[in-house]
């Protein structure tokens, strides 16, 4: 048997490379995000372990959380006075308290350095102890000494023009200061740590301008000869005060390079999810595949079967071959793979997440894995039509009939009934029945393979509509509409690649439109402010509260009302939280409060959401549980219930005063301005920006400039999303041309007769043209209208969270449409061709 | 049977020193070994031969589906040999019908909508007083909405017919069309191309190796190892068998 499943598999090549490239693209995105994954892990290992190498152990303050809680990390800081402590212990050579925090450089001109992709901007303290340093090294000029010197990243100096000499302004938590650069620094072989821009400061300075006076946020240790780091850090921890603990140097390392790991998760559940999506319409191109070869064969398999060979070695053949397949289209797509990280990386560096450089990391997990999901999909995808062979019976060898288009069956058109109609009644229970979100998001699943069972029985009406225009065409146009209708079975499964590919995108780009319809009316309910004051840089975390301070001074404000975000467990769970200015934020923003006031927060208060309130039974006066990362368990008492704010954009609110006990190094996100009565707003909008020069970490919008703001963040997620997305109309071209191309195959007699009859080559192109363009419409239409309709429902289970309006982005689904009968025609150029080369006599001559 | 064969006859097809070849050097197959033939307008000419004779490949060579090795090849008198692919698909879309031993039709279209083939791949409407004569004549009125599989062997052959004569061509070629029919339908098949020939005028090239069929011709050309060897005027079954007989012995 092995024999035969082998010449089947070599028979046609070109519809095994279409085959293995379907589910080689799939694969070589699995393996290139592993392959990413594993490589930005070994990198930031290998950069942290360098830098961190002069630092035998670390005596800091405990944190409430370690690293790995995936909630930002960040640890009150250590009395100066335990430097002292630490020293006496036995084995340590070298101490030197450490202190980093908020930093933002300019260039010459005054132009913030600003980081990509929302890596930070930091400041460090520069320890004397050059074997504290570890590896980072001066690679010009000198360490930063006294007040007024900084030494920066090489990457800042060489990407924005700073000269050693030069004067430049820095911005802190406070107040802007000028220093001179010194001293340009790398780390190992790296000009940057990860795209993080770096300001050293001696230590005194550091303490003054990014840390506390007398405080160090980590006390770093160098061991003597002969004292082990793991000694030395068990006896700093002994001697340590109350509610600070010493580890060892490497474990910093681990955690650092772990936090910005986990940074970087989301890509890689992002590339995952692209990776299933590729596999999931391939796996359709492998069904169809499997279907034309059962069919095709079937004279082959009953003569296999009349011969004596059993149901189940016909079944195990055909799953042979499929597992034959799927193992070696798997190996290509692992070594895509490489190639799909290299891309990845570059699109990321594009993004400005640059990378340190290491060799591509290969893990034996990455192969087999791959190879595993690869083939698992191809067989799984295998299965139906194997077991349809099984039903070849062995009396058909003798007939000489092609088998004709099964049609689908009316089990199919129950069950895609059934999946649909539970999917949407899902989703509507979901919305209007209280069911959440994550009943809607099952419901989008069920109606999705709903549609994809229903869509064998759509294919021929759908063909017939859509392929109705086509009658202008003439004759070829008629022909390739029938064409189109013939195989139903066919036809659907080959529209139903593009189908999903276009289900996802349109429902991104619905849901995104409603989004954005939504932010001018939202913006208007939640806030009464005419101009706001937010970050420079859209992925910065923050900007400086001194840009807040200075607006308000500004003649023409009435009001400044700043706001910052932060990350803490609120009753046990893990939550982002929203500070306000508990003196202005009612006046600037639309709470809507059900009970209580803003006013009463002090440091101790909390509003929350009337939907956390409902959910957790909470009223006005109860005593909530708040665990931050540096402080610890805090009781939090409610003191407002509101309802959900665009702006404010959570369901916890605490004061910035209490934010700023808590968390320390706090920066604001957004401020809302108000102005006085009478004011100008364009006219105050320019005082601001003017007062703001030397702040360039934030800049001043109006109300317009604001929503454009919020927008544009979308439009950059929409972007991505769908780019990657193209991979899968991609998968699903080769799809058609596949189909194509058998069909073809199948009807060489009737090209032949129909030139023989008069029919020209051009006509003949035309017509598997058209053909193509039918097929990949009924796709793009089934998944238009699917997309819009899931975009919406989408939308409206955002509701809550301020999508409150329903767009449908026209123009765009117009355009998608337009591209999938284009990719018609582009997949129909091979095919076409070889139909036209069809040998009219071989095809009219009967031997 | 008399046949009164027009003294001033024109030419609708002629083949001058046509040779085909298969294959090089020892291994060639001359299909065809210089081959010159005229065929009259307004006859039912029958090709005849064993099987290798050469005879379906005459027809094709005639007929513009294939392209001799050497000689020329005229329909009317267009040389046709040294015709683009485009030009000759449009000659033979214009000027030629065709009935195929089998698979004349496209399974997705009706009776009715096969015979209109060639006119509508030309853009051109079908004349539809003449259609509906020709269907009446091959008697198919009642079956001209059903698809080819509704139809029998026998059917589909008369459609294959009315679709060959429905764009009036210079010449109608049929290869072997009764080879997958029984007598009866072979016998109305014959008669229809016959009466095609006697009351419309249609010129009529057919390969056939039935004797049966050839007696239903004005004209029987005898090929033997890709010559012609010798002619029949106004054959008759019985004539021709006996004269096959001495071919293959």
């Amino acid at each position: 048997m092995f024999k035969t499943t082998w010449r089947g598999m070599t028979a046609h090549k070109l519809r095994l490379v279409l085959t293995t490239s379907s589910i080689a693209l799939g694969v070589a995105f699995l393996a290139g995000t592993l392959i990413l994954t594993d490589t930005m892990k070994v990198a930031f290992d290998q950069l942290f372990g360098k830098v961190s190498s002069g630092t035998d152990a670390v005596v800091r303050q405990e944190s409430a959380y370690d690293a790995s809680s995936g909630i930002s990390l960040s640890r009150a800081p250590i009395p100066a006075s335990a430097l002292d402590a630490v020293k006496q212990v036995d084995g340590v050579a070298a101490a030197e308290g450490a202190v980093s925090g908020y930093a933002l450089l300019t260039d010459t001109h005054g132009k913030a350095v600003l980081t990509d992709g929302g890596a930070p901007t930091m400041g460090y303290s520069m320890p004397r102890d050059t074997a504290l340093r570890g590896d980072i090294h001066l690679l010009s000029g000198h360490a930063p000494r006294g007040p007024h010197q900084v030494a920066i990243d090489a990457s800042s100096a060489e990407g924005h023009d700073i000269p050693l000499g030069s004067q430049i302004k820095v911005l802190f938590r406070g107040p802007t200061e000028t220093f001179t650069v010194v001293g340009t620094v790398g780390y190992g072989g790296e000009k940057d740590l990860g795209g993080t821009s770096a300001a050293y400061f001696d230590t005194a300075t550091a303490q003054r301008v990014i840390g506390q006076p007398g405080m160090f946020d980590e006390i770093d240790v160098r061991a003597a000869d002969g004292v082990s780091d793991a000694t030395l850090a068990k006896r700093l921890d002994a001697a340590a005060p109350e509610g600070a603990e010493a580890v060892t140097g490497t474990q910093v390392a681990k955690e650092a390079s772990d936090a910005l790991n986990s940074q970087f998760e989301f890509l890689n559940i992002m590339f995952g999810a692209f990776a299933g999506i590729a596999l999931f319409v391939g796996s359709f191109i492998i069904w169809n595949t499997f279907s034309m070869i059962v069919t095709q064969r079937s004279r082959e398999i009953a003569l296999l079967r009349a011969v004596g060979a059993t149901r189940r070695q016909v079944n195990r053949s055909l799953l042979l071959e499929a597992g034959l397949l799927g193992v070696s289209a798997s190996a290509v797509g692992v070594v895509l793979g490489a190639g799909v990280a290299k891309g990845l990386n570059a699109v990321m560096a594009v993004l400005g997440f640059s990378l340190p450089s290491t060799s591509l990391q290969v893990a034996p997990r990455t192969i087999w894995l791959s190879l595993l999901v690869g083939t698992a999909v191809t067989v799984f995808a295998a299965i139906v039509p194997a077991r349809r062979a099984t039903k070849v019976l062995p009396i058909e060898a003798l007939r000489d009939s092609t088998p004709g288009a099964r049609h689908p069956s009316r089990l199919r058109a129950a069950l895609g009934t059934v999946l649909t109609g539970a999917g949407v009644f899902a989703i509507l229970q979901g919305l209007y029945g209280g069911g959440g979100g994550t009943l809607v998001l099952l419901g989008i699943a069920g109606t999705l393979f709903g549609a994809i069972t229903l869509s064998q029985l759509l294919a021929r009406p759908l063909a017939g509509l859509i392929g109705s225009p086509l009658r202008w065409r003439g004759v070829q146009g008629d022909l390739a509409r029938q064409n189109a209708m013939r195989n139903p079975r066919r036809t659907a499964s080959t529209a139903a690649a593009l189908m999903i590919g276009l289900t996802l995108v349109v429902s991104m780009s619905t849901f995104a439109s409603s989004f954005k319809a939504s932010i001018a009316p939202v913006l208007k309910n939640s806030t009464n402010a005419e101009l706001y004051l937010t970050t420079a840089s859209a992925q910065a975390a923050g900007y400086s509260p001194e840009a807040s301070r200075i607006a308000a001074t500004v003649p023409g404000v009435a009001a400044v009302s700043a706001s910052g975000w932060g990350q803490a467990r609120v009753a046990g769970s893990g939550a982002g939280y929203s500070s306000v200015d508990p003196a202005t934020a009612e006046r600037a923003f639309n709470l809507h409060l059900d009970a209580g006031s803003a006013k009463d927060l002090g440091t101790d208060g909390l509003m929350v959401t009337s939907k956390a309130a409902k959910a957790n039974g909470w009223t006005i006066g109860d005593t909530v549980p708040v665990e931050f990362a540096a402080t610890g368990t805090q009781q939090f008492t409610i003191r407002g219930i509101f309802d959900y704010n665009t702006v404010v954009e959570s369901d916890y609110v605490i004061s910035l005063a209490a934010q700023e006990a808590n968390e320390g190094d706090r920066l604001d996100s957004t401020a809302l301005i108000l102005l006085d009565r009478g004011a100008d707003a364009d006219v105050v909008k320019d005082r601001i920006t003017a007062a703001l020069a030397d702040h360039p970490d934030a800049k001043v919008l109006d109300q317009k400039g604001f929503e454009q703001e919020i927008g544009g963040f979308v439009d950059a997620l929409l972007a991505l999303v769908s780019a990657m997305l193209l991979l899968a109309v991609v998968i699903a071209l080769l799809g058609i041309i596949n189909t194509l191309a058998l069909s073809v195959f199948e009807r060489t007699r009737e090209l032949g007769l129909l030139r023989a009859v008069g029919m020209t080559r051009g006509q003949v192109r035309s017509m598997v043209r058209w053909e193509s363009v039918v097929i990949s419409l009924i796709g793009a239409t089934l998944g238009a209208g699917l997309g819009v309709g899931l975009g919406m429902a989408l939308a409206r289970s955002m509701k809550w969270y301020g999508v409150t309006e329903l767009s449908v982005p026209t123009t765009q689904v117009l355009a998608y449409l337009v591209g999938a009968a284009l990719a018609g025609v582009l997949a129909a150029v091979g095919p076409s061709r070889s139909a036209a080369k069809v040998d009219v006599l071989k095809a009219v001559v009967t031997d | 049977m008399t046949v009164t064969t027009p003294v001033l006859a024109s030419t609708a097809a002629r083949a001058e020193s046509v040779s085909k070849h298969y294959g090089e050097g020892d291994a060639a197959v001359r299909a065809l070994d210089d081959v010159s033939v005229s065929l009259q307008a307004g006859q039912f000419t029958a090709i005849m031969g064993p099987s290798g004779s050469g005879k379906s490949t005459l027809l094709h060579v005639l007929a513009g589906l294939d392209r001799p090795t050497s000689g020329q090849v005229y329909l009317g008198d267009t040389e046709i040999t040294s015709l683009s692919d485009r030009k000759l698909t449009l000659l033979r879309r214009d000027q030629i019908g065709f009935i195929f031993q089998s698979f004349n039709l496209l399974p997705t279209l009706t009776a009715a909508e096969n015979i209109e083939l060639p006119m509508r791949i030309a853009g051109r409407r079908p004349d539809p007083l003449w259609v509906r004569s020709i269907v009446e004549t091959v008697g198919l009125a009642e079956r001209l909405g059903h698809r080819p599989a509704e139809l029998s062997g026998g059917q589909q052959q008369r459609v294959a017919a009315a679709r060959a004569l429905a764009s009036r061509p210079q010449v109608v070629f049929a290869d072997e069309p009764t080879g997958a029919l029984d007598s009866r339908s072979g016998a109305e098949l014959l008669g229809f191309l016959r009466g095609a020939v006697r009351d419309l005028g249609q010129t009529v090239v057919m390969v056939t190796h039935d004797p049966v069929a050839a007696g239903y011709a004005d004209r029987a050309l005898f090929l033997a190892d890709g010559s012609i060897v010798d002619e029949m005027t106004a054959p008759t079954a019985d004539a021709v068998f006996d004269y096959m007989k001495q071919l293959g012995a």
